[in-house]
This record gives C-alpha cells, sequence and structure tokens, in this order.
C-alpha cells in the first residue's frame, strides 16, 4: 500500500461502479487436487497456485485473491489469514474455501473477526482475521477480499511479487486515477495534490524489479497496467543477507510531480539541500556558541573537532528519550526548525544534531556539506525508485582543504572521522560544490574494527582454571557497548557482554566481565577486564587435553554448515581478532601436543593464522584472524565456505600435556 | 539508535495522517496537578534492593468494589520511579476485554526537579492482542508512554475498570521483575458476601477490615523475580508469588471445597458444549470399529484429533473461558486447547468413554493446590474415565480421584505426544479435574525413565588423516520423539536439513551430512527413527605423534549450571532414558596410548553411566543417561553442578592414539 494522495474536486464514482472486477473462485483441475509434491518447489510445504491483486484508482478499492496448495503439515498455517488495514480502509467482501483432495468443497462460513492491532491519537491499524475450514495436507485453499478507501483518496499499489512460498500463476493489474488514463485528462475536472510537498501530481510512475526476461511493463491502449507472471521462486532465507527486502521481486506504483528519474533526483536534491541549508542556517548565537568553543589559532581539523565533541555532548534523543507533543507543550517547547534551536534546547535527535552540528562548521567558517544516506541494515538504495525517504540518516562531509571526511555525529560515542557501519559503504544524496549528487561512502577497513583478547590462564592438575583476559576493542564493537550503555546502564551491559562470552568459552567455564575501561571515551580503545574461572578439559590416566584455542572451541563460525547460497553476502564490515592466550600448568606436566601452526590464506580477502610456542609450564596459542571485504556476491561463496572450514576444523584442535615431563626429542 | 521500521508501516501512517487532516485542531485539556495521593507518594525514599534495579513501584494499589451482583470495579493507583535509562520502559498499562468497561486511565509524571507533566491522549497507545497468529483475542491493552520519564522521575497512574461480569477472583501479582516498596490490595464486599484467599509462594498476610466487610492486604518491599541469568530454572509464573482472591460461589472455606466449586462452575459453563452431533457419533463410530480395546480406540479419536484439528482461534470476551460447541470445531476442524478438549469429550462420549475438561497451565509449577483459582491457569487438557475393568499398561499418565475413580490425562492440543503418555511440561503438574460434583485438584503424574528418550548408535570409520565418516541412528520415544515430530511438522525439508546440520555440527565442526531420513510411522505411539551419513573432514586431531579422538562423535546430554549461589529451584525438564552405543573403527597403523576413564554416576534424580573400550581395532562408546526426577530444590544445587561438571568433562574426553613405528625392511 503506498502513500495516498487528496484526490480534490467533485465526487465522481458513481458512475464507474459497474467497472468491479475481481477474480472468481475456480475450479481446480485434477492434477493440482492430486498433487502431493510440486517439482518446481522441491520440500515446499505449499505453494501459491495463483495470486491475483487489481487496484482500481478511481473506485477506490483494491481485490485480492490467492489459491493455496498445501503439501506439508507446515503447509496448513497458510490456511490462518490476516489481512492488515490502516485507517479508515475497510476489508469488504471476504470468500473462502478448502477444497478437499477429493473435490470436497468447504466454504468459510463463520464471520472474520476484526480486531484493533495498534491506535494512538493520529494512526489506528487494524486485521481482519480468518482461518479457512477443514484444511488437510492437499487441501487447496481459497480466498478473495476487497480494501476500499475513501473516496478522496488514491492509493497507488505495491506489488510484492516475491512471497515466503513458490508462485505458480500471478496476475496483477492497475487502472490509475483517471487523470492519467489515456483520453481522460481532458474530461476530468479532478487532479492529485501532495499534500506534503504542495505539489500538483502528474506523472505516474512505477518501479520493477522483475525475474529476468520479463518484458517491460506498459499500460494498454486504456492505460491499465497489468502484469503475468510465473514460477516465482521463494523469498530467500540465509545467514548475513544484506536487507533482503530490497532485492525482492516487486513493482511500486505512485503517482509524482516530475516527468523522469533526472528531473526527479534533481528537484528533490535541490529541494532537500535548500531546506538542510535553511536549518543549517549559521545565525549568529550559533557563531557565539562557536566562538567559546574553539580557539582562533586553532587548525581547520582542531577546530572540526572542537565541535564535533560539543554537539556530540549534547542530549541526543535517540538514545535517550524523546520528548512527547504533550510534554513539549506542557514545557511550551516548540520543534526544532533551526540548528540553534537544537543548541537552544541542548539536544534533539541523531539528524537534527547531525545538522546542527554542520551548521557550526559553517559558523566557524569551515567547509562542510551534509549526506542522507541509506542506512545499510535496513535497505539498498535504488535510484529507480523516486522517493527521497530512502534516505534515512545525516552525515556531515568536512572538508579540510583537499581531505575529506565523511562524520556521524548523530551518532553518540562515534569517534570522530568514523562512522557506525551502517552508514559505511552505501549511497546518499550529497550537497557538493556543483550542487546536490549521488556518492557514496566509504566502506571500513579491517584496521579500524579489532578486537583483541589477551589472557592467562592457570589450570591445576584436575584441569580446574582460574585467571584473566583483556580483550580490548576499537571501531564497531566497541561503538557498540558504548552505545548500548546509554540505553541501560553498566550493569545491563555487563550482563549482556557476560551472556556473549557464555557462548563462547569453553564448556565448563565461567567467565565474568570485572570492568569496563574507556567507556566514556570514544577516542580510545574499550577495554574489558574478564575474569576467568571453572573447570576446562579432558583428564585422562596420564594426560590433560584443553581445547587449543579458547575462544573458538564451540565451533561459531559462519556458514560452514550451508552448501550452497543464493543471495549476497553482507557482513557489515571488515574486522580484525586476535588472541593470544597462555595456559600456565603445573611443573609435573609438559606439552605432550599442540595446535600445528596454521595459514589460510583467501588472497585480498581474508586470512587466518595460528601458533603455539610452549615452554616450562606454559604454553601460547595465538589467533588472528582478518576479514577485509563486507560485501560478497553470491559467486564468492564457495571460497568464503572454503575458508570458514578450514578455519573452523583448524580451531578444534587441542593442547595435550603429559602428566610427567616428556622424554627429550619426542 | 536511530528509528527504523517497515516502509509499509511508515506509509500507513501517512495514510491515517491524511485523514485527520480534516478533522478539527484538537484542544489541548487544560493541565491537571497530580492527584494528593500521589504528591504524599513523592516523600518515599527508596530502600535498598539487591539486583540493582532500573525502577522501583513505589506503590501499587488495587481497590476490588464489587456489588450486589458480584460484580467488581478495578481501580488502581501505582507510582513508578524511575531509576536507570532501562527503567523508562517500565510503564503503566490496563488491558480490557468487550465485556470490560476502561472507566478512565489517568497518569502524571513528577521529575527529579519537581516539575510535574499530565499525560494527555498522545501519550496513550492501543495495542490489541494480534502477535500470535493463531492465538488472538478482542483484548486490548492501553500503554502509557510517560511524558518527562527521565531517570529520578516518579510516573503515577491511575485507572478504573469495570471487570466482566463472570469475573468472580482476581489474581494479585505482587512479585514482578521489578522490586516494590509497598503494594495492597483491597476488597470492598457487599453485605453478606464472602471472599476466600489464598497465597503462592508468599507467607500468607492478614488483612485489616478498613470498613464492614471491606478487607486490605498490604506488603512492604517484595523484591524484584530475576531469573534471567539463572539456568535451569523453573517457569518465571511458578516461581513469582501471588494471592488470589475471590468472591463468587467458589469463596468457601476449604480449599478442597473451593477446588470443587470451581470445577463446578466450570462444569456448567461447559453444559451441552460436547454435546455430540450425528456427524460427530458417526465419526467416532467409524473411527474405533474393530478396535480391540479401550486403549485402541482412545488411540483411534486421539490420533484423530491430534491430526485434523488445527490451532486457531480468535477468543473475545468469556470465549477465553468457554470453548465452542463441538459440532462447530468439528465442521470447522480448528480451535484451541478448549475447543479441541470439547470435541473429544464429544467423540468419547460418542463411543461410551467419559471424559472431562482439566483446566491446567502449560507451565509447571504455575497451578499450586494451595491456591484454588481459575483464574491461574492457561490451558485445557482432558481427563479420560477409565472403566474399572481396564488395566493396559500402556495407559501411564493415569491418576485416581477421591473417589477411587481412574482417570487417563491426555492433552489434545500437543499434536504428537500418544495418548498413555504425557507432555513433559505437564508432568508433575497440579490441575483442576472439572467433573461435576467430583470436582478436585489432582496432581498430574510424572512418568517413568523409560516412558521418553532415545536410542542412538553410531557407526563410523575413522582415517589416519583424521577425517572420519559414518552412519548414526537415532530412536526417539515419548516426548522426546513427541518434540521431534512437532519440529518436524512445522518445518519444511530444506529448514529441517538446516536444522539437523546445525544440531550435527554443534558437535562436529565442518561436517557433511550425506544424507538424512526421518521414519514417522503414522501411530504416535510408535517410535520416530532419524538415520544420517556423516562426513567430518578432521575429526581426530594430531598432536605431535598422537591422533586424539572424541569417541562420543554426537550427542550432548549436559544441562548449564553455574557456580553462583542458588535461591532457585532446579527444574530437570523430563524423566526419560538416553543411550549411545558408537563404534568407531580406527585406522591401520595407530594404537591406543590411552582411553577415557569410565564414568558410574548414580544419584536419586539421574544417573550417568559410560565406557570406552577398544577392540580388534573398533573403538566402543557406550553410555546411559537417566533423568529420575523433574526437578530439585535449590539446596541440591551443589549435588546438580557435581553430576553436570561430570557430565561435560565425560563429553571432553579422548582416546590418545598412538602411531605405530612402521615394520621394518626385510633384509636383502
Amino acid at each position: 500500500m503506498r502513500k495516498p494522495h487528496l484526490l480534490v474536486g467533485a465526487a465522481l464514482v458513481a458512475a464507474m461502479l459497474p467497472l468491479f472486477a475481481h477474480a472468481q473462485f475456480q475450479q481446480p483441475t485434477p492434477e493440482e487436487l492430486k498433487m502431493t509434491s510440486d517439482p518446481k518447489a522441491p520440500g515446499a510445504a505449499a505453494v501459491y497456485l495463483d495470486i491475483a491483486e487489481t487496484t482500481d484508482d478511481n473506485l477506490h478499492y483494491k481485490s485480492y485473491y490467492a489459491r493455496i496448495k498445501v503439501l506439508t503439515e507446515k503447509g496448513k498455517s497458510l490456511a490462518n489469514v490476516e489481512i492488515p488495514y490502516a485507517g479508515e480502509f475497510k476489508v469488504t467482501d471476504i470468500k473462502a474455501r478448502t477444497i478437499h483432495s477429493d473435490g470436497t468443497i468447504i466454504p468459510l462460513d463463520v464471520k472474520p473477526e476484526n480486531l484493533l492491532s495498534f491506535k494512538d491519537g493520529n494512526t489506528k491499524f487494524g486485521k481482519m482475521v480468518f482461518t479457512l475450514p477443514s484444511v488437510e495436507v492437499g487441501s487447496i485453499l481459497e480466498y478473495r477480499y476487497q480494501l476500499r478507501y475513501p473516496d478522496e483518496w488514491v492509493s497507488s499499489p505495491e506489488w510484492k511479487i516475491q512471497r515466503d512460498y513458490f508462485v505458480h500463476k500471478e496476475h496483477y493489474s492497475f487502472i490509475p486515477f483517471a487523470s492519467f488514463l489515456k483520453g481522460s485528462q481532458a474530461s476530468s475536472s479532478h487532479y492529485l495534490y501532495d499534500e506534503a510537498t504542495g505539489q500538483t501530481l502528474n506523472t505516474l510512475i512505477w518501479m520493477s524489479r522483475l525475474p529476468a526476461g520479463t518484458p517491460p511493463l506498459t499500460g494498454d491502449t486504456t492505460g491499465r497496467y497489468t502484469l503475468d507472471l510465473t514460477d516465482i521462486p521463494a523469498r530467500p532465507d540465509e545467514e548475513w543477507m544484506p536487507p533482503i527486502d530490497s532485492l525482492l521481486y516487486k513493482v511500486q506504483f505512485y503517482y509524482k510531480g516530475s516527468y523522469n528519474a533526472t528531473d526527479f533526483w534533481q528537484d528533490e536534491g535541490k529541494r532537500w539541500s535548500k531546506q538542510v541549508d535553511h536549518f543549517a542556517q549559521p545565525s549568529s548565537n550559533l557563531r557565539q556558541a562557536v566562538a567559546g568553543i574553539i580557539a582562533p589559532s586553532d587548525t581547520d581539523l582542531v577546530k572540526a573537532q572542537k565541535i564535533y565533541a560539543a554537539v556530540e555532548a549534547l542530549n541526543n534523543t535517540d538514545y535517550s528519550r524523546a520528548r512527547s507533543q504533550s510534554e513539549m507543550q506542557q514545557l511550551k517547547i516548540k520543534p526544532a526548525k533551526r540548528a540553534e534551536d537544537v543548541w537552544t534546547q541542548k539536544g534533539g535527535n541523531s539528524n537534527e544534531i547531525a545538522l546542527l552540528y554542520l551548521a557550526m562548521l559553517r559558523a566557524a567558517g569551515l567547509k562542510a556539506y551534509a549526506i542522507k544516506v541509506v542506512d545499510r541494515d535496513q535497505a539498498l538504495f535504488d535510484a529507480s525508485y523516486l522517493d527521497r525517504d530512502q534516505f534515512n540518516d545525516v552525515l556531515v562531509l568536512f572538508k579540510d582543504g583537499s581531505k575529506e571526511t565523511v562524520l556521524d555525529p548523530g551518532e553518540k560515542l562515534c569517534p570522530f572521522g568514523t562512522v557506525n557501519w551502517r552508514h559505511s559503504n552505501t549511497y546518499g544524496l550529497a550537497q557538493t560544490d556543483q550542487g546536490p549528487a549521488f556518492g557514496k561512502t566509504p566502506d571500513q577497513p579491517y584496521t579500524a574494527n579489532s578486537t583483541t583478547r589477551t589472557g592467562n590462564i592457570t589450570i591445576d592438575e584436575h584441569g580446574a582454571i582460574t585467571g584473566y583476559i583483556t580483550q580490548i576493542m576499537s571501531g564497531q564493537q566497541a561503538l557498540r557497548w558504548r552505545q548500548m550503555e546509554l540505553e541501560n546502564d553498566d550493569t545491563a551491559v555487563k550482563k549482556a557482554f557476560d551472556r556473549e562470552l557464555q557462548q563462547i568459552v569453553p564448556a565448563g567455564v565461567d567467565a565474568h566481565i570485572d570492568h569496563f575501561l574507556g567507556m566514556d571515551d570514544p577516542s580510545a580503545n574499550l577495554i574489558a577486564m574478564i575474569n576467568v574461572k571453572g573447570s576446562m578439559g579432558a583428564a585422562t590416566g596420564k594426560r590433560m587435553l584443553l581445547p587449543g584455542f579458547f575462544f573458538e572451541s564451540r565451533a561459531t563460525e559462519p556458514f560452514v554448515q550451508q552448501e550452497k547460497r543464493l543471495e549476497a553476502i553482507d557482513m557489515h564490515y571488515g574486522d580484525r581478532v586476535s588472541d593470544q592466550i597462555t595456559y600456565h600448568f603445573p611443573a609435573t606436566m609438559s606439552v605432550e601436543g599442540a595446535p600445528q601452526d596454521a595459514k589460510v590464506s583467501w588472497p585480498k580477502q581474508a586470512i587466518y593464522l595460528s601458533q603455539s610456542k610452549s615452554g616450562p609450564g606454559q604454553i601460547t596459542v595465538t589467533r588472528v584472524i582478518i576479514r577485509g571485504f563486507d560485501y560478497l556476491k553470491p559467486s564468492d561463496y564457495q571460497e568464503l565456505r572454503g575458508f570458514y572450514q578450514k578455519v573452523a576444523a583448524s580451531d578444534q584442535q587441542e593442547v595435550v600435556l603429559h602428566a610427567a615431563p616428556s622424554a627429550k626429542g619426542n | 539508535m536511530r528509528s527504523g521500521g517497515s516502509s509499509s508501516l511508515r506509509s500507513a501512517a501517512l495514510i491515517a495522517a491524511a485523514v485527520l487532516c480534516f478533522g478539527p485542531a484538537a484542544r489541548a485539556a487544560k493541565n491537571q496537578p497530580p492527584p494528593q495521593w500521589a504528591l504524599d507518594l513523592l516523600k518515599t525514599s527508596v530502600p535498598a534492593f539487591t539486583g540493582d534495579p532500573a525502577a522501583v513501584i513505589l506503590s501499587d494499589e488495587y481497590v476490588e468494589t464489587v456489588d450486589a451482583q458480584g460484580r467488581a470495579t478495578e481501580r488502581e493507583r501505582e507510582a513508578i520511579r524511575i531509576l536507570k535509562p532501562q527503567g523508562r520502559e517500565r510503564g503503566c498499562a490496563v488491558s480490557f476485554d468487550v465485556d470490560e468497561k476502561l472507566n478512565y486511565f489517568r497518569a502524571w509524571t513528577v521529575t527529579a526537579d519537581g516539575k510535574q507533566f499530565q499525560a494527555k491522549n498522545t501519550d496513550f497507545v492501543d495495542f490489541g492482542d494480534t502477535t500470535i497468529p493463531i492465538l488472538l483475542s478482542t483484548v486490548k491493552t492501553r500503554v502509557l508512554h510517560p511524558p518527562a520519564a527521565d531517570i529520578g522521575a516518579t510516573v503515577f497512574c491511575e485507572s478504573e475498570e469495570l471487570l466482566a461480569p463472570y469475573q468472580q477472583e482476581t489474581v494479585w501479582s505482587m512479585q514482578v521483575n521489578i522490586p516494590f516498596v509497598s503494594e495492597a490490595l483491597e476488597v470492598d464486599l457487599p453485605p453478606g458476601r464472602n471472599y476466600a484467599a489464598h497465597w503462592h509462594r508468599y507467607s500468607p498476610v492478614a488483612p485489616t477490615q478498613v470498613a464492614p466487610n471491606h478487607w486490605r492486604w498490604e506488603l512492604k518491599n517484595v523484591p524484584a523475580l530475576d531469573l534471567s541469568n539463572v539456568p535451569v530454572a523453573p517457569s518465571w509464573s511458578a516461581l513469582a508469588a501471588r494471592m488470589t482472591v475471590t468472591w463468587g460461589d467458589a469463596a468457601v472455606p476449604d480449599k478442597s471445597r473451593e477446588w470443587k466449586a470451581f470445577g463446578e462452575y466450570y462444569t456448567q459453563l461447559q453444559e451441552h458444549r460436547a454435546d455430540p452431533t450425528p456427524d460427530i457419533a458417526a465419526e467416532a463410530q467409524k473411527l474405533t470399529a474393530g478396535a480391540p480395546d479401550f486403549y485402541s480406540r482412545l488411540k483411534d479419536i486421539t490420533q484423530y484429533i491430534q491430526k485434523n484439528i488445527q490451532y486457531f482461534i480468535v477468543e473475545r470476551g468469556i470465549g477465553g473461558l468457554q470453548s465452542h460447541f463441538a459440532g462447530d470445531v468439528f465442521r470447522n476442524r480448528y480451535g484451541d486447547c478448549k475447543d479441541k478438549t470439547t470435541l473429544l469429550i464429544s467423540m468419547l462420549q460418542a463411543i461410551g468413554i467419559q471424559a472431562y475438561y482439566m483446566p491446567v497451565d502449560d507451565r509447571r509449577g504455575v497451578i499450586d493446590p494451595d491456591d484454588p483459582s481459575l483464574a491461574v491457569g492457561n490451558h485445557m487438557i482432558t481427563a479420560i474415565q477409565i472403566p474399572a475393568t481396564v488395566n493396559d499398561p500402556r495407559l501411564l499418565a493415569v491418576v485416581k480421584g477421591t473417589t477411587g475413580t481412574r482417570y487417563l490425562i491426555f492433552d489434545p492440543t500437543n499434536e504428537r505426544t500418544p495418548v498413555g503418555n504425557l507432555p513433559d511440561y505437564e508432568q508433575g503438574s497440579y490441575a483442576l479435574l472439572a467433573a461435576g460434583a467430583d470436582s478436585q485438584v489432582v496432581a498430574l503424574p510424572v512418568l517413568p525413565p523409560t516412558a521418553n528418550g532415545e536410542e542412538r548408535t553410531g557407526t563410523f570409520a575413522l582415517a589416519a588423516d583424521g577425517s572420519l565418516s559414518g552412519t548414526v541412528e537415532i530412536s526417539s520415544t515419548g516426548p522426546t520423539g513427541a518434540d521431534t515430530r512437532l519440529a518436524l511438522k512445522y518445518t519444511d525439508p530444506t529448514e529441517q536439513r538446516s536444522e539437523l546440520e546445525k544440531a550435527v555440527a554443534s558437535d562436529l565442526p565442518g561436517v557433511t551430512l550425506v544424507s538424512y531420513k526421518f521414519t514417522q510411522p503414522a501411530d504416535l505411539d510408535q517410535p520416530l527413527d532419524l538415520t544420517y551419513k556423516i562426513a567430518v573432514p578432521q575429526y581426530a586431531h594430531t598432536a605431535g605423534p598422537l591422533l586424539l579422538v572424541r569417541p562420543r562423535p554426537v550427542g550432548d546430554d549436559a544441562m548449564p549450571f553455574s557456580d553462583k549461589p542458588r535461591t532457585e529451584p532446579i527444574d530437570l525438564h523430563a524423566t526419560g532414558r538416553w543411550h549411545d552405543s558408537f563404534d568407531i573403527a580406527l585406522p591401520p597403523g595407530y594404537a591406543v596410548d590411552e582411553l577415557p576413564d569410565p564414568v558410574a554416576l548414580d544419584t536419586d534424580f539421574a544417573s550417568y553411566h559410560s565406557t570406552t573400550t577398544v577392540k580388534g581395532g573398533v573403538l566402543h562408546f557406550d553410555r546411559v543417561y537417566t533423568v529420575r526426577k523433574i526437578g530439585l530444590p535449590a539446596s541440591r544445587a551443589a549435588d546438580f553442578r557435581s553430576f553436570e561438571g561430570a557430565i561435560v568433562e565425560d563429553q571432553q574426553e579422548a582416546v590418545v592414539l598412538k602411531k605405530q613405528a612402521a615394520a621394518s625392511k626385510p633384509a636383502l
């Protein structure tokens, strides 16, 4: 369901009512009735035999139709149908039936329930629910319904072509608002108007991601758009996928006030840049504030750093709490309309603080621009989709001479010079000297994100251990824990840290954070001081066997199990994880066997190194894994998996301690 | 964290906003200051609580005013002080159904520096009960997002709700996940009406009579219950303190009479719901035609319901207690636990077997025989009367009523636990047998270890390069087999393979699952079998001249435990017997240098025996793990830790193989 727009003019629907058309129930074929599995979807719990959606923006309704074959017990869950709707939409004309594999038809004769999902002072969402009767494995489920919306609205459709299950046939149809139908413009006294922008909407646009080979979508002679597709695969579900909703097949229609993508992005870019400049205009109050932060003798870089620290210190309400509407009214505070308001109110949301930073840099006479980027954790940018709301978060580009630095002042506790990974390697709309343009932020080198764990563990002859580990974090890991503490407190963060530790240390070991160092200082490394105790390994009559790699014995490497890959791999950022654990053991024991030194290299992508070194009463095992990539294509998967399989195998090696000193040369 | 959210939600929100733009601008109501009760509470100091709470409830007081017809109006006044950032999440909320009416819900915040705010309409959000697609209801919950909810602030909430006419009791949950400084419950009864009050996991406190037949219970400094880092803990709801008060017909002085009264009420509520229709009777007759004995007849009927009645419900008002008619459930083939029980009772009745409703909770320990209540509990199962002449060893889940009547306890909602057995989470619970005048509270049985478990056998070959290949066969019975059957029901083959790969890989990193096959006999009382073949590139590891081989390629019997002092009971989950028998053919040229010692642990709650032997170049690992009890008191924590620690250690044991010197070349 897309953004509605107000229809301006007299009501026009009465004369058009006879044009209703919605899919009728159909007689299943003998093959469909007998079907027990689907060669096109091996192992599927169910398949859609048919899906049909029709939208008519003149009659203000959408109709939906689905026919589903249930192939396994799990597929019976598709009998539960939920129809979400918003605001003044109404769900009508629900018809449903179950057809058993012997052809018996059981119609839905229970009134669907209309339930509230959510309601506040401004919005309301409901849900119409029903379940089809008498469902068995082998049943065909068939239902249809209509969604009606008010006469003064239009609601161009979004066709979600790729579903949770394989679809044999899909049919979509859209009759746009009359002014967009061929030959209708002259006769219609109505037009569309976008409240938000004040624009008259004169163009119907669509964004489509369709299977290869699908002919381009075009309207017919009457202006109706139809799409027929067959054999659409199910939505993929794999670990470390990019935001999958940005990759699924779909078509999205919308009305716009521009004629093509170039015009749109130029217009929107200018409008956005103007809004940014208006908000971030350096007022005299801001100039005065900046003068109190920086010294005239500071270099531009130092000025930028000092101002960054000042805005980072403000109350970022995305990490604390945004004032509610009623609270603002009672405090007689108005929403920030200018950067100066954010400064005066000593806080704002992330984007407001980022724009304040921009304003203060400019007030300091520094050259800086705004970039509004796509949050890479949420979506991927698609330039063919003409919607500025694709861009979520504001960053600031600081130009120090010829050097450009992307800054993320809206990310609380993000060090100067870096950004949250969600804002790296992602597209954005950027202000430039030549006007607004698309840009892409840099990816994160592995050197920026590191975790180093160094520990000393003393083990007695029975396997009881005590010791400590120092974990030093920089980059994204440090940022994650620091931001967690902002929204919780030290105790809660320690509990969360302990939970993660407990999942990776060997069975029988209790590992607990004692304290953090550098939690409040984003410019420093974050250090976790960890105490360990418990028991570890296995003792035999003559020997003691210990996990060679303290943090890896639980085998948590990704991709090892998954043989094939459909989608790209997004591991967010490159990083380096180094471990150096020294086991101290009684003098009566000696090292009989140690993990073999290993090097697993995936050129230009990743490397794994391990080494062990023993001496009297101790053995030190070192492990380093460096991942230089953050994003890979599916074609890289086999090499990726091969790398992690070798790593996983190496990580299972053990240290063998002998109860008496080994003979020399043994 | 910046706000995200789905695009569909965002666009839908804009839709609604467009509608509202036509409406008249809302006129801001004049601020009302906090009431005096709230201002009085502001002076409350917060005592030291253990656990470093994120917020504390300074006061929470309920007043239930019952009218002459027994219908109650509930008023709540609550004051919460925020101590930490995450304490802001603890707000006030009121739930109400179609038979209830929320008269008012008001709230104020007083900040640490004394500023006062009143919550306005925009600070409240209503949520429907629609998060679980198969378990829906018409209940709505109004949630407050308090203004100015910063650290040090105190949020005051006041609400009044006319409760449903059939609600004749209230459950006072006096322990939550943050501590209370003070809390109270008042019940104001009309003249001549009695009440009965009972406590669960809290020493009873006597009420004071603040007015004629108006009673007040008051508690101070009740700690939070936090089980977040407590391994193998019973259900939170089973451990949380509560008090129930009833003022209806069940308000009688004796607990067993009170349970009986609840049972009679429920029997009456369900009257005629289970009456068999001709269709039901015909189906029941058809299903059991030719069944040779009582058990077989039960199996035919229960399996029909387990396999053919889908779980789906939209509860409306009293529909939370009362089922649909059996005829409707049979025709539509869907329903909730009450509906499934209704159809089962109906079908059994059609073939001359008497069965009864049995309200229960699917979290062991929640129903307390010393706390009679119909409001506590979330589930419905069936008690099937066993004729005196029937003595079938397959009927394991049997209880005897006070009159000597035997009942087979069966859960038709659990789609895979066979009749005769009982889901492990219900074993050891208490339940209400709603059998008219014979109604009573009943302890559900704990079944013997032989009723549950797995036989795991494996044959493997180890190569000199450390690689391992082989076949594993697992035969699962009882609740363990039922759990696997349920998992298979709700997954497709791709998911099944993925889950199995993950499970095997947790023991065998880098494993390739060569093939797998589940065999599910149609009869649920037959074992579920799984056979799979694996290949592991580097199972055994070299260490100098040694090759280290774990004799247990797969299977983990250890339960989580910690060294922290324990105050909560230990939940052992289920009784059962798990047996492993693995053979690993060793590579030529290697001899066993060292074998793990055998392990023999015997306690009253469990036993564990494992041995590793070698014969003819084949390593044999055999172990039997038997759990005899479903729980232990906290005082047995040391025994539990010691037992589990020994299992963990045994599971890490390895056989040490040593490469033999090559035979010397024959002399020329």
